[in-house]
């Protein structure tokens, strides 16, 4: 992150005081009027730390032990960490889970931008609408998979009365199809999410650069191309973001959809680190699961970060990110 | 785009949400229908299906079996999370805007880091932390990680909504000799409110729909809470979908007054999500 | 510097109010768990007996000087729960569970006490049951459980309609299944419903004919560690019997999209759109609440079929042999927690347990069968059970926890043709025993 320092040194604002900010964080009272201290973050920070850092260290530590519940746990090194390098299960997860992920990605982004930009509008009916859209917002995730299993049963749902799309209707009973429902559920219950972002974001564009580009004689899509998007990039890159991470951690839809079947074709890691910790007992590699999911979702959205240059253009603005 | 041809319908958006309409609407009305019928008219003839029966039943047993204590334990918790978010966030997202210190950038990562933490993660050593410190079966060893867990989005929202206050608007208090207390309280936030009520509505949702704090950290019925009922009603009435429905749209009820009443506020707030 | 610091010091004052207010307004709890509160906490599955269970713990409590606490864990999540606490403070005294593997893990890490001395004390806690239903608790030679709540064995449930309609007769045989099975299907109906989303049920069919094909003692065997007992030829004759009866287009084409737990099975039997299902005996109860015409006019139910030449005793059952409670050897009320456990065998618990639809396995339920809900079901069913000359326990119970997933997906994965005879073999095979 030694870039976005440099970009702050150059930012346009009052380099100098910072310089002597930086030198003496806390201190320092006169070069930096009316900055806050480091004190402001504390409080949060301190309540942070406690219920959410420490018992993600605990699990880290976890992680090189072995332990089922009940007696006391065991250190055993590398071994939780090896024997998921060599289980196929472990390795066939990883690549469904990106799968997965990104198949939510690539579906929600264009789906919730051209919503969220449509939703924008200022029109009656659209408020009206998106209030409808919103409600899947509302559903906890079990509620969601109820309803979806419900609808797609073959036998008394939507695929027997469209025989002609669906066939016999036996959409979890292989690979393709049952992640098919898996993506489409999710892009069911986050497009709304996003599309508020997107909403959000729309009407946040200057209107002037629309008037300027109908002067110009612009069509519609050539500034839905040439002006929308790019105003929208800092939200894609932060809805893309939220994507992955929840992506990677998805949980309940499969834990109640397929319940990582069939066999084990969409067993997920987040899922089969449920299995491993949770149904199977073995907690120390539940945790090794665990810390690899969190390790890779940060790597993953730091890689997002960086290649989008999303830490310039913030840093660019007044404030450190 | 929606703006700048005001005149011309765009069809081709209009189509599209109208699709997406029917996504939504269809599994809507499925739970709505189910709710209303009784269970067997729904075996019988499958959610699809017009009901033949209208009931008010699945309503009043999901009712019975306990949620008006429920409801009473999710409003706590979710007050008491809210609560927290509002005291913590705010001073946090300030030091993160304003404070130029390294350690704060630290602390914002840190935050960042905390998004990617499933809950599941570390249920195990939470169970451990809130049983020593004595608030296993309480609400609040429920309230204290779930309010943890809304921190960092939090966090990432609020900040943003602070970082489009012009620096200008500083430098002129500053001029004037005001004190960065002055600052947050007749500057940040007043001007923040849309990223506050955002971050109100989000530690809401997560407190109201939490399940895996209260199932790992409560026990006994009196620190039951909706989303444990609903899955308790589950289990202790077979498999009755329709009554299951009719639990979960009464758990939605209050959820949707409240996003009916802060969707504006909501809708701007997330601006601060989208980096403006 | 001073207006500084003195703000996030009033915000954490703040906070600190903020904590002891909602201290005062949330903290409410029962406070679970046993930590010397001088009470009796049992834990048990939460579902619809737990009024019977109340009841139960109330009638001690008026004698008792040690009073009883009844604390439930929702369903789905019961065992997972019970593992976390049960070497913690918050440990109860005595919990439900369902005998066999589901303890082991327990009694390995020597959290429970053997009941054999309560046993000789009072030895009408295990003369008062049904002797192949006890021994579902005995791990390591000692008793680890009493029976409680009722048995649940697996019965063969058929629409009588749809039978009829098809000249079809409740099978006595595995070849007559066949034909039902053909016959069915020229009907066009799906001859039999199967919640293969579940994948329990699809386990319950394996269960059945390694029983009918090997007899019990095959799965006994591997349960000990035997691995050679899933390549014997028996093992290999009971999977191309179900592949036989798969293949016959027996379960149709999509019940791997087909669930129990959402109602969408029971529907297809109820709905005549199927003519058999295999389910436990709560099957009853479910349709009666589901469909309750279709239930008091051609709900029909038998026995699993008999396999021509087979090894097992054609009277076996398999399913949830019954409930058990079991006690933590760290409870400070032993005499307290024995007197109770005596309750399980009263007049009173039985009549209670047969009014809700249950089946318990006492000696003394076959006095009161009358007053059960519906005293032919519940007598069809006491009969099965006490003349069974053995009981086998679901195979995802009688094999430690860790084993279930492994069991859940091999049987999927078989039914749906991901792996034949052999690689299913395999995953048996590597399912831990310990």
């Amino acid at each position: 992150m030694n870039r976005m320092t440099t970009q702050i040194t150059s930012a346009p604002v009052a380099a100098e005081p910072r310089k002597v900010a930086r030198r003496r964080p806390e201190a320092s009272s006169a070069a930096r009027v009316g900055r806050p201290g480091f004190l402001w973050a504390l409080p949060a920070t301190v309540f942070f730390v406690l219920f959410a850092i420490a018992p993600l260290i605990m699990v880290a530590v976890l992680s090189f032990m072995s332990w089922n519940g009940l007696g006391s746990p065991e250190f055993v090194g590398l071994d939780n960490w090896s024997r998921l390098a060599d289980d196929p299960v472990m390795l066939k997860s990883i690549w469904l889970t990106l799968l997965l992920t990104a198949l939510g990605v690539v579906i929600q982004t264009p789906l919730s931008i051209v919503l969220g930009v449509w939703a924008a509008g200022h029109q009656r009916n659209r408020a009206v609408l998106s209030v409808v859209y919103f409600i899947p917002l509302l559903l906890s995730a079990t509620a969601v998979s109820v309803l979806w299993r419900a609808l797609l049963d073959p036998n008394f749902g939507i695929p027997a009365r469209a025989t002609w799309l669906f066939g016999d209707g036996n959409l979890f009973g292989g690979q393709a199809t049952a992640i098919g429902v898996l993506a489409f559920v999710s892009t069911w219950q986050f497009t709304p999410f996003h599309t508020l972002i997107y909403q959000g974001a729309a009407r946040a564009i200057p209107q002037v650069l629309y008037q300027a580009a109908e002067i110009d004689g612009a069509g519609r899509y050539r500034q839905f191309f040439h002006i929308t998007l790019p105003q929208l990039r800092n939200s894609v890159i932060t809805s893309m973001i939220l994507m992955i991470v929840g992506g990677l951690t998805t949980f309940e839809t499969v834990l109640i959809l397929t319940q990582g079947g069939p066999g084990t074709d969409t067993t997920i890691s987040a899922y089969y680190m449920y299995q491993k910790a949770f149904k199977g007992f073995d907690f120390g590699a539940g945790a090794a699961i665990a810390l690899a999911l969190v390790i890779a979702a940060t790597i993953v959205s730091l890689i997002v970060v960086r290649v989008s240059g999303y830490d310039k253009m913030r840093s660019d603005m007044e404030g450190v990110s | 785009m929606s703006r700048g041809t005001r005149s011309r319908p765009n069809y081709l958006a209009g189509a599209g949400s109208l699709v997406w309409l029917f996504l939504v609407g269809l599994p809507l009305y499925v739970m709505l229908a189910a709710t209303v019928r009784t269970r067997s008219d729904y075996a019988e003839h499958g959610p699809l299906s017009f009901p033949e029966s209208f009931t008010l039943d699945n309503y009043t047993s999901a009712f019975d079996s306990g949620f008006g204590r429920y409801f009473v334990n999710t409003l706590v918790v979710t007050a008491c999370v809210i609560g927290i978010v509002l005291l913590l966030v705010p001073p946090l997202a300030y030091a993160i805007v304003r404070n130029r210190s390294r350690v704060t950038s630290h602390v914002f990562r840190l935050f960042l880091l905390g998004l990617a933490i499933p809950a599941q993660a570390v249920i195990v050593p939470m169970f451990y932390l809130i049983s020593e410190a004595g608030l296993y079966d309480n609400l609040l060893g429920v309230i204290l990680p779930t309010a943890a867990f809304c921190l960092p989005m939090s966090a990432l929202i609020l900040s943003g909504a602070m970082r489009d206050i012009s620096p200008e608007l500083f430098e002129a208090m500053a001029m004037d000799g005001a004190t960065p207390r002055r600052m947050f309280f007749q500057l940040v936030l007043p001007l923040s409110r849309g990223g506050l009520s955002t971050i109100v509505v989000f530690s809401a949702l997560q407190a109201w729909n939490g399940f895996l704090f209260p199932l790992v950290l409560t026990q006994s019925d009196s620190t039951k809470v909706v989303t444990l009922g609903l899955y308790n009603f589950q289990t202790e009435h077979g498999i009755d979908i329709p009554g299951l429905l009719g639990a979960v749209v009464l758990s939605m009820v209050p959820v949707l007054l409240v996003y009916l009443f802060a969707r504006r506020a909501l809708v701007q707030g997330l601006m601060g999500v989208g980096g403006k | 510097m001073k207006t500084r610091v003195r703000l996030p010091r009033l915000l954490a004052c703040g906070a600190t109010v903020a904590l002891a207010l909602s201290l005062t307004a949330c903290g409410n709890g029962d406070g679970g768990g046993s930590s010397g509160d001088g009470k009796i906490h049992v834990l048990v599955y939460g579902d619809a007996s737990n009024k019977v269970e109340k009841q139960i713990v109330d009638k001690f409590n008026k004698t008792s000087d040690v009073k009883a606490v009844l604390d439930t864990i929702p369903g789905a999540d019961y065992q997972q729960k019970l593992q976390t606490i049960i070497n913690t403070p918050q440990a109860p005294d005595v919990f439900f569970n369902w005998g066999g593997g589901s303890i082991q893990p327990f009694v390995k890490a020597d959290l429970l006490m053997p009941l054999d001395d309560f046993i000789e004390k009072d030895p009408g806690l295990k003369a008062n049951f049904l002797p192949s239903v006890v021994s579902s608790a005995v791990v390591d030679g000692k008793t680890y459980g009493v029976p409680m709540r009722g048995t649940q064995p697996i019965l063969l449930f058929h629409n009588r309609e749809v039978l009829d309609k098809a000249g079809v007769k409740p099978p006595k045989t595995w070849d007559e299944l066949l034909d039902a099975v053909k016959k069915l299907k020229d009907e066009g109906v799906t001859p039999i419903a199967l919640g293969a989303g579940d994948r329990w049920p699809t386990m319950m069919w394996f269960e059945y004919l390694y029983d009918r094909v090997a007899g019990p003692e095959l799965f006994q065997k591997a349960l000990k560690g035997d691995k050679d007992a899933w390549a014997s030829a028996d093992s290999k004759k009971a999977l191309t019997m179900l592949k036989q009866l798969v293949d016959a287009g027996a379960f149709g084409k999509n019940y791997d999209s087909v669930k129990y737990t959402n109602g969408s099975s029971p529907a297809l039997l109820a709905s005549g759109k199927a003519g058999f299902e295999l389910m436990g005996s709560w099957y009853y109860a479910q349709q009666q609440e589901d469909a309750k015409e279709f239930a008091e006019t051609s709900l029909g139910y038998t026995a699993f079929p008999t396999v021509q030449g087979g090894k097992g005793d054609p009277t076996n059952v398999v399913g949830n042999t019954n409930n058990f409670y079991s006690v933590l050897k760290k409870t400070k009320h032993p005499e307290a927690v024995a007197e109770f456990l005596k309750l399980m065998y009263s007049d009173e618990f039985v009549k209670a347990q047969l009014a809700i639809g249950n089946l318990p396995t006492t000696t003394n339920t076959r006095k009161f069968l009358d007053t059960a809900a519906d005293p032919e079901y519940s007598r069809f069913q006491y009969d099965l059970v006490a003349k069974a000359p053995a009981f086998q326990l679901s195979w995802d119970q009688a094999y430690p926890p860790s084993a279930m997933t492994p069991i859940h997906q091999a049987v999927q994965q078989f039914f749906s043709g991901q792996i034949d005879a052999d690689g299913f073999i395999k995953a048996m095979q590597a399912l831990p025993t310990e």
